[in-house]
Parts: C-alpha cells; structure tokens; sequence
C-alpha cells in the first residue's frame, strides 16, 4: 500500500494521507459516567450507540499545497486537525503525516498557572517534544514576541486572557513547521497583535510545507488557500481548487438561510 | 532538530504487548525532563495558596501523627513503649502511599486542556504523580528523625534500612498510580471509593497494632492468615518497623519477593495504560 502512494508522488511520500479513515466515539463512554451505570447496565440510564466524527475520508495533501476545511458545526473539522496532530488515533483507517508539525488549536494549553512566562515556555517546548537546548536558544525571541512587559516574570496566574494568548500564540509558532495545522487562531488579543500574528502565520505558512486550515472565516480561507474541502457529517463532500469549493458552498448556505427564512415559524419553534 | 521533512511523525503502526510497553519507557526516557517539570509544579502547587506554604510538607504528617497517638495512648490505653516512634514507623510511609493513591485518580483527568490540545506520551502524567508522591516520604523523616530525640536509646545504624523498605513500596506505587490514573479518566467516582478502600487496608494493616495481633486473629480463622500474608504492608510494615522501632534487619526475604512481584505489576500497568490512552481525549 505504501509503496504505492510513494510512487504516485515520485519517491517522496506527501506530507499527509489519511485513507478511509475513521474515528468513532462511543457515546457510552461519554462524560460524567458514573460506576452506577456501568454496573447496572439497563440500557436506560446508559447512552447507547456510537458515533461516528469522521467516517471514509480519503484524504492527501501534497507538498506545497495549503488546505482549507469547511462545513458547518459538528462535521467534523476539529476532530480531522486532532487526526493530522496525532491527539486522535483514528478507529479505523489509516493517517501518515511526515515531518515536524505545529499545531495552533487553542493558545496557552500546558501553561501551568504557577510558573512564570519564562518556565511555561520550556514546559510547553518539553510538552511539544522540542529538545530542551533548542528551546533555550528560541526562549528570548519567544519572549520578546509575546510582548509581556515587566510581567515577564509574574506567575502566568497573573496575566490577562490577552497576554496568555500573546504567550502561547508566541510558543506555538515558534517551531518551523513542516505540517502547519490552524485552528481560527487569527483572532486573538487586541488590533496590534492580531496584525502581528497574522504576519507571523503568513512567514510560517511560506516556509511550511502542508497547511491545513479550519474556518469558518471563508473569505480569508480564499485567500489563504490554494484548497478546500468541505466536510459534512463527518464525510468529505466536496473536494477542489479553494476558490470553486467556497463558493459552491457559500451558495448552499445562502440557499439553506433563505429555506430557513421561509419555513421561519419551524425554526423558531425547533430553537 | 534531527526530524527530517518526511520523517513519519503521526500515524506509527499499532505495536504488539511487548511493543507498546518499550514505547512508554522510551517515552519516559525522552522526555524525562517533562516528567521532571511535571513533578516540580506538583509538589510546588501544594505550598501554594495557604498561610504557612511548605511548613505543611511537616506539619501535615507531624500533625497525623500525633492525632493517632491521642486514639491510641490516651482513648484506647494500648500502651506500647516508646508508642510515638512505633506509631510513625508505619504511619508516616502509609500517609505517602494514600497520598499518592488520592492524586492518581485526577492525575490524567487534571491535564485534559493540554491533552486536547498537544500529542504527547501520557504516560508521563501518571509517572510524574508517582514522583511526587515520593516528596510525602522525604519530607516525613523530617517529624520521623525528630522523634528520636524522645527516644534516643532506639536509634541504630539499622534505621538506615528504611530506605530499601522504602523502594519496595515505591514499586508497588508505581503500578497502583498508573491504573488509577487511568481508571480515573473512565469513572470519575473512583476518587470517592478510594479513600473509604484506603482505611480498610489500613486497618487490616499492622500500622496501629504490632503485627502478632493480626496473627493471633489468623490463626483462629484461617482465611485471615492468608489475607494478612498476602497484603504487601504486612511486609512493608514490618520492615520499618524493625529498621525504625526495633532495631534490627527487616526481613529481606519477603521484602525481596515483594520487590520481584512488583515487576510484572509494573509491565502489566504501563501496557493496559497504553492501551486505554488513545480513549483519553474522546472520554474527557
């Protein structure tokens, strides 16, 4: 199988393939389960069934390509970015990903409220798996990125929900990646840093060589991205040049609001 | 530095019993300095938020201590000489294995933020709980070597034979840490249950009572006999006991065998953990 797809790609396998991959959640595992239920299993009182978040998505991403992926909520957008970071073994399938990847899903995961700036960045780094001295010699750029001021060295407790993503959007992007996986990231703290980082996500996005993105932001998603696929229920149903895919789905959506709009009394009742 | 561009990094086949055991001590080894940070937060988060701050790593187990001898001295008359030292001997090191047991429960279920947000080997959350759990015991000789100076006619050069005694129960720890920590994430009452499960063993235990007392009681029932001998702190006990009150050697053989069995304890852990992590993220 794999020498196959290394043939498709001329001798160097691509940066992501997923293959008829699947991730199924047991709904009987879900939280707040209680010895109670399992104990006495009635199937009353346990949720019965399984779910399935992704189900046969044949997937690859080529160097050089940047992704967009599209739907709407709960079609499975954020469970395919914890696929491709390795934070989801997938049920059935399989998925490759080759080379470092950086993942900015929510900024400031790991900090550990007690330690300051400068101890969170190395634990998060040790978090990451990036080798300590390497670490060591990011630490200054880090720092003077996130632009904490005189709180550089106050317990991360301290700061505001600002500076805490300024931090942690400063060690998420300090890796050169070559799988680049975005999670909505581009809106965080004040005007400033939101212009700061966009520029930063740009440098790492020419030098990554597979992104993938997920939005719901489609304009920027146009431009980012040389690709979308659109996902929906948990299946890919629609795949192509960004551009094409974004307005497809644009239009279904304009479509989707106006039924809406029309059967308006159903709508209401149903929220 | 050394992940070439198309290094495999996510999506490494499944491996086998064997396989999956070598993954997690190569994890722990690689990121030994992460279990080491964990470790650190742990144990500083404690001294944290409270008037008196680390004072309590003593006050605490000097605290118990003396509670257990008001109910033994003074409620129950059972009068042993030097009754402090014979006391602490087996409360101090119980207090860190029920410590230990008490934070294992959340200590996977704690971190489900980063786990959400990073891939990384779990397995270093449990073990740096199984560390931190350790500072309990260090800190405790601290109130230990202070009763000495009540009684300094029992202290021998064989109180240094705590320390033996001591790695036999860390290697019981370790497999007990581990499953908790991953039973924890499945059935969150486990951390109800276990302080009640604690004080039963605990009593079952020779920790407020010489052993003899349980003997006596194993040999008119017979099935008591086999219980009180199979229980790890009969040995454990035992062994402080005798390096601590006594005097004396503790008895290796038992320690010994004690020491061997953790083993397949520890291997058995570490692969069931491996097998229920990839559930932790859909769980939590």
């Amino acid at each position: 199988m794999a020498q196959r797809t290394r043939s498709r790609t001329n001798g160097t396998p691509p940066p992501i393939l997923l293959k008829g991959l699947g991730v199924q959640y047991d709904l009987r595992l879900s939280k707040k389960r209680k010895l109670r239920d399992t104990v006495l299993r009635d199937g009353r009182h346990a949720q019965s069934g399984k779910f399935w978040a992704l189900r046969e998505v044949d997937f690859t991403v080529a160097a050089g390509e940047s992704v967009a992926v599209i739907g709407p909520n709960g079609a499975g957008k954020s469970t395919m970015l914890q696929v491709l970071a390795g934070i989801l073994e997938p049920s059935v399938g399989t998925v490759e990903v080759r080379g470092k990847i950086a993942t900015l899903l929510q900024l400031g995961a790991g900090f550990d409220p007690e330690l300051n700036a400068r101890e969170n960045t190395l634990l998060v780094g040790e978090f990451l798996g990036v080798p300590h001295r390497e670490m060591i010699r990011r630490l200054p750029a880090i720092l003077e990125f996130a632009d904490l001021g005189e709180f550089a060295d106050a317990e991360v407790r301290t700061y505001s929900s600002g500076m805490r993503a300024r931090l942690g959007f400063s060690v998420a992007t300090s890796v050169e990646p070559d799988v680049l996986l975005l999670d909505e990231v581009l809106s965080t703290g004040d005007a400033a840093f939101i212009e700061k980082s966009r520029g930063r996500i740009m440098e790492l996005m020419k030098r990554a060589r597979a992104i993938v993105f997920v939005t719901h932001d489609l304009d920027s998603a146009a431009n980012f991205c040389t690709r979308a696929i659109e996902l929906d229920g948990g299946r890919i149903v629609a795949d192509g040049p960004a551009n094409r895919v974004i307005a497809a789905y644009k239009k279904k959506m304009a479509k989707r609001s106006t039924m809406a709009a029309r059967s308006g009394q159903g709508v209401r009742r149903g929220s | 530095m050394t992940t070439s561009s198309t290094e495999l990094t996510v999506g490494r086949p499944r491996r086998g019993s064997i396989g999956s055991i070598l993954e997690s001590v190569a994890a722990l080894i690689e990121r030994r300095r992460l279990v080491w940070y964990l470790t650190i937060s742990e144990v500083r988060t404690k001294g944290t938020n409270s008037l008196l701050g680390n004072i309590w790593w003593f006050l605490d187990p000097a605290l118990q201590l003396f509670i257990y001898f008001l109910l033994v001295n003074v409620l129950f008359h059972r009068s042993q000489p030097a009754i402090l030292l014979f006391l602490g001997a087996a409360i101090l090191p119980w207090k860190w294995f029920t410590a230990a047991l008490t934070t294992a429960t959340t200590a996977v279920r704690r971190r489900e933020q980063v786990m959400r947000q990073i891939a990384f080997p779990h397995i270093v959350l449990p073990a740096a709980s199984v560390l931190a759990s350790v500072g309990n015991f260090l800190f405790a000789l601290v109130p230990l070597g202070a009763l000495y100076l009540l009684y300094p006619d029992r202290l021998t050069p064989w109180a240094l034979a705590v320390f033996p005694v001591a790695v036999v129960q860390f290697l019981w720890t370790i497999p007990a840490v581990i499953t908790l920590s991953a039973l924890g994430v499945f059935f969150r009452d486990i951390s109800n249950f276990i302080p009640h499960g604690l004080r039963i063993w605990f009593y079952l235990s020779p920790a407020l009572f010489p052993i003899e007392t349980l003997q006596a009681i194993g040999d008119r029932h017979p099935w008591f006999g086999v219980l009180v001998n199979a229980n790890p702190f009969t040995w454990i006990f035992s062994g402080y006991r005798d390096a601590l009150y006594h005097g004396r050697a503790p008895d290796w053989i038992p320690l010994g065998a004690l020491a061997l069995a953790s083993i397949p304890a520890i291997l058995l852990s570490i692969y069931l953990f491996r097998r229920a992590s990839p559930l932790f993220v859909k769980v939590l």
